[in-house]
């Protein structure tokens, strides 16, 4: 699809800015996102053009603003709703119940 | 698909799977063929990026035999066929303001070539 | 009675993980020790110290390095590495003639075994858009200027090959040991947005 990941050639995106000494991941959250989708990925669930899809099909503007972990939290979680491995449902129901576990 | 057990981690990761296809698929092209990369703009998923489409290349050399990504995003098998490096100018690619000396070295499956 | 629209996720990220983490663990999906092993593997033991060897051995033994440009992956096995996201290895070599820049325009692509995770850089927009508009300015942002005489050849991992660079052995370094030359061998060297710095 002509979406906003194929970026090669696009102006306007500012400079590299490599961070030094940069750790392999910047937060707790990104070291679990990493786990759940390689374990995920390595059951065969999905393969990896349908991951790689999901994340294409991102909002341009939410692409652009969130951060690749980001990325593959959006990914996976549509891809296994697309694999019927859980639905809608029972995802909110677990964004419900963390949300009142950090409430609590 | 049962969840995979931690005495597999290390087998699996660092053992890995390859893209590879095992099937008899002959190649379009071979190396020092003329191509030019199709002009293709499916909604769907494909690996072929927009700065490339039009563009004539060489081919550098076969990979072999994979999946295409196309087909694979989307359910519809493998449709396995050769996978080359091209070589691309930077004139061809991004035009006469561009250095006349530097390239770009891009894989492209079959499906996504033309002989030039 | 509620009209339920679409429920929002979480906006903290960490508590959107946390739910997705607790729901596959829930079905089955993910083991909890297979996770923190993943997290091990990839945090502490797989990295750009890989590559580093690979680099050193190829700078060392000319009949090593034939083989790494020839078949890379069987090459870099014989030093113990491979797996995912490098299960099929190009190495391409810098020399006073070429100098080799990888990219991956449309993901992340980059040769795990050897270099371990991607920096957040590799991975960004910036990278992605100008590693193959602007090579060169590129190349200057990271403190490295090409010479107009030699060609800069960007590789943009489009398939399931996976690129390393073999940088250019500095000069001074005929007398060092192998693992003195891994020791100069620097990540973005490997990535070809750095040249290696003699001892």
């Amino acid at each position: 699809m002509n979406g906003i990941h194929d970026l090669g050639g696009m102006h306007g995106l500012g400079p590299v800015n490599p961070e030094s000494d940069e750790p392999v991941f910047h937060a707790e959250w990104e070291r679990r996102m990493f786990a759940v989708l390689m374990a995920t990925f390595a059951s065969g669930i999905y393969n990896v053009d349908e991951f790689r899809h999901a994340i294409e099909n991102m909002a341009p503007a939410e692409y652009l603003a969130t951060s690749y972990y980001e990325h593959w939290l959006h990914s996976l979680e549509q891809v296994m709703i697309d694999k019927g491995q859980f639905n809608r449902s029972e995802l909110e129901a677990a964004w419900s119940n963390v949300t009142a576990g950090e409430a609590a | 698909m049962p969840a995979i057990p931690v005495d597999m981690v290390i087998p699996i990761y660092t053992g890995g799977a390859s893209a590879r296809v095992d099937a008899d698929v002959a190649p379009k092209f071979k190396a020092g063929d003329g191509v030019v990369a199709r002009n293709l703009n499916p909604s769907g998923h494909t690996r072929l990026p927009r700065y490339l489409r039009g563009k004539s290349g060489t081919i550098e050399k076969d990979h072999g035999v994979f999946g295409l990504p196309d087909t694979m995003a989307h359910g519809g098998g493998e449709t396995p066929q050769h996978v080359y490096c091209v070589r691309f100018s930077a004139r061809e690619v991004w035009g006469a303001s561009a250095s006349p000396r530097d390239s770009y070295y891009v894989d492209m499956w079959d499906d996504y070539l033309d002989p030039a | 009675m509620a009209d339920h629209d679409h429920t929002e996720p979480p906006s903290d990220t960490a508590l959107r993980v946390k739910a997705l983490e607790s729901l596959l663990l829930e079905k089955g999906l993910v083991e909890a020790d297979t996770l923190d092993a993943l997290i091990q593997l990839y945090e502490h033991n797989i990295g750009p110290q890989n590559g580093a060897k690979v680099v050193a051995r190829a700078w060392s033994d000319p009949d090593y390095k034939a083989r790494l440009l020839a078949d890379a992956t069987p090459a870099i096995a014989e030093l113990g590495f491979g797996g995912v996201q490098g299960e099929d290895m190009v190495v391409v070599e810098n020399t006073s003639e070429v100098h080799n820049l990888l990219v991956c325009t449309l993901c992340s692509c980059y040769p795990w075994p050897v270099l371990g995770l991607p920096p957040v850089w590799y991975k960004a927009a910036p990278y992605r858009a100008r590693a193959v508009s602007e090579p060169r300015a590129v190349l200057k942002e990271f403190g490295v200027e090409i010479r107009d005489d030699v060609e800069v050849r960007v590789w943009d991992s489009t398939a399931e090959l996976r690129y390393m660079v073999l940088p250019e052995r500095p000069a001074g370094t005929e007398g060092l040991g192998e693992d003195e030359l891994a020791a100069l061998v620097t990540r973005d060297s490997m990535i070809g947005v750095a040249l290696v710095e003699g001892a």
